[in-house]
């Protein structure tokens, strides 16, 4: 050993949170949570023979199967990355508090806002990373499949005798089917709803008792915000309820607190062939990046006075 | 050692000579509890005062409070009333753990790191990087005996092998305080001879070292000053020696020694007004040792 000298602190909040959060990044893949990518794999690839109820003309058949590609891609990136970043984020926290690897870290010189955030962004990175990845299969299988409807549908066309503006019109409508911009902001409109999750999953592990509890109150938000605004909208207009000002400052406020995922449709939108526009998905961005922040300084508030 | 009866207490932070590793103030600890009405009282008005260099063993049976004093120190419990300070720095405060590394009872590291990889998380942590890391890494598992085991996972390291681990990532940014909770607990005797090694290793360093145990005999080997605590009031602390030697009774050891001799020298004190001979015999090993030689005869 070298003399006792006390080395100076060079360590700063980004560095701190970048080695915690890399470090809960590779927590999570040694925990071999990249075996569902093989799940996707199977989804986006079997999608191509879901068989839809058909009661459009045959030149319709080509885009319902790049709408099932998508809407099945797209589902199974939301389950998968809702159920990664709630247990993922409800499964930290506890685990190192019981096995008292929690002491050692903040027996460092680490803040402890520093800690809540590098777990959370080690889970959003393991979440974005997974997204990625599905992204990437998923537009693959759409472009592969796109190209060959818009033979087959030009082929038909042609057999049949169609018009050639007909036929560039047809093509079109296909190709607005396939991959595109719009749906990679769908994919990202997905992280944005896992990261929400993640966040509300930090906070409420940092109270709760156990991983389950911290699990089921995390997917019965997931749940409710799906109809919160519905249920906003119904108590307001319902008789004398909606005039007053407590009813609206009560409204306000949990649409402050809770998340509106029906914000969040223009996914489905999208499934459906729609453009989505780059305002819209600013607008987006900016209400996850809200309730992400809200939810971890909320975290860090509760965190920053619990005592081990 | 300043005691609580030889010195008031001061925050000194412009003298570095003179401010203590630690300093705990009239620390209490109350714990509230859903199964009574009264909180429970885990510390009670303990103050402590460890100057540099020194290592100060804090004992006591289970549940006396050992653990949660250091847990205020370390600033994972706030205090009740009281105060602690390290190097003059508050406990409360994050930059006063800049120069402490701190042991756990019974810790478990993430399984899925190695030992390597273990030291270099908490080194970086620290504000380590670069070549000062790796360096560091390597010095810390040369210190703890772990070279060999430097690239296993931790989820395959025996209790000792962890305790080992964990010592040296509370060195990994060399601090001037370690504070240990229960170093030995569940290892085996010759883990434990090795962790009290390094123990004195850090002392013979001039690291301070603030170590709880309920082993007392390994206490006594390592620590220069103890603080008695029960039921989370400290009920005795002073320098080691002073506290353990009986004053009216001396000890001398005779080797080779006939029978005629030893009788000489009882009939000399027996003829001595005053004084007498309280016991002669063979001092004995203890078990401990005997069984740490018998292990290396057999190794070698």
């Amino acid at each position: 050993m070298s003399t006792p000298t006390s080395i100076p602190m060079q360590g700063s909040h980004f560095s701190r949170i970048l080695t915690i959060s890399t470090h809960t990044f590779t927590q999570l893949v040694r925990m071999k949570v990249f075996y569902f990518l093989a799940i996707f794999a199977v989804i986006a690839i079997a999608s191509n023979f879901f068989e839809l109820p058909q009661h459009e003309g045959p030149e319709a058949v080509g885009a319902n199967v790049l709408r099932s590609i998508k809407s099945w891609s797209l589902g199974a990136m939301t389950l998968f990355s809702v159920v990664l970043s709630i247990v993922a984020t409800a499964l930290l926290l506890p685990k190192d508090v019981e096995d008292r690897t929690l002491y050692t870290i903040l027996a460092k010189p680490v803040p402890r806002f520093d800690y809540l955030a590098g777990k959370l962004l080690g889970v959003l990175l393991l979440v974005f990373v997974s997204l990625a990845l599905m992204d990437g299969l998923m537009t693959a299988v759409l472009h592969i499949r796109t190209g060959m409807v818009v033979a087959e549908q030009t082929e038909m066309a042609q057999a049949m005798g169609w018009p050639q503006d007909a036929i560039a019109s047809l093509r079109a409508d296909t190709l607005a089917h396939g991959p595109d911009a719009s749906l990679q902001g769908a994919v990202f409109a997905v992280f944005l709803r896992a990261s929400i999750m993640a966040s509300l999953a930090l906070l409420i592990s940092t109270f709760s008792t156990s991983t389950l509890f911290t699990t089921i109150v995390s997917f019965l938000i997931y749940f409710i915000g799906h109809f919160q605004a519905d249920a906003r909208d119904v108590w307001l207009q319902a008789g004398q309820a909606g005039e007053g000002v407590f009813a609206r400052l009560a409204s306000l406020l949990l649409a402050l607190v809770l998340p509106d995922f029906q914000l969040f449709n223009v996914i489905d939108a999208v499934i459906q062939g729609e453009a989505l526009p780059l305002l819209a998905l600013g607008k987006l961005t900016l209400v996850g990046v809200y309730y992400a922040l809200f939810f971890t300084f909320a975290s860090w508030f509760i965190f920053a006075d619990k005592e081990f | 050692m300043l005691t609580s009866a030889g010195c008031e207490y001061m925050l000194c932070p412009l003298m570095p000579e003179t401010t203590p590793a630690v300093e705990i103030r009239n620390l209490v600890k109350d714990f509230k509890t859903s199964f009574r009405h009264k909180p429970l009282r885990a510390v009670d008005d303990v103050s402590i005062r460890i100057m540099p260099g020194e290592v100060y063993g804090l004992i006591g049976p289970n549940g006396s409070g050992k653990s949660t004093t250091m847990k205020a120190l370390l600033g994972l419990v706030a205090p009740t009333s009281g105060k602690c300070a390290i190097f003059g720095k508050d406990s409360l405060m994050v930059d006063s753990r800049n120069e402490v590394g701190f042991l756990p009872e019974n810790p478990y590291f993430y399984k899925h790191l190695s030992g390597a990889e273990t030291l270099r998380f908490y080194g970086k942590l620290c504000g380590l990087a670069g070549k000062d890391l790796a360096g560091r890494v390597n010095e810390m598992l040369a210190l703890v005996d772990l070279e060999g085991a430097r690239d296993r996972r931790i989820g395959g390291y025996s209790k000792g092998m962890l305790q080992r681990i964990g010592l040296a990532q509370a060195l990994i940014q060399e601090p001037r305080l370690v504070i240990l909770d229960e170093p030995t607990a569940g290892v085996d005797p010759v883990g434990s001879r090795q962790i009290r090694d390094l123990i004195l290793k850090l002392r013979d360093r001039g690291i301070t070292v603030f170590l709880c145990s309920h082993l007392l005999e390994q206490v006594q080997e390592v620590c220069d000053h103890v603080g008695i605590i029960f039921q989370g009031r400290m009920i005795r602390e002073g320098r080691l020696e002073e506290l353990i030697s009986i004053e009216d009774q001396t000890d001398i050891v005779l080797k080779d020694a006939t029978p005629e001799l030893i009788a000489k020298i009882t009939a000399l004190v027996e003829d001595t007004p005053g004084a007498s001979v309280v016991r002669t015999g063979k001092p004995r090993t203890t078990l401990e040792r005997l069984f740490l030689r018998e292990i290396r005869d057999e190794e070698q």
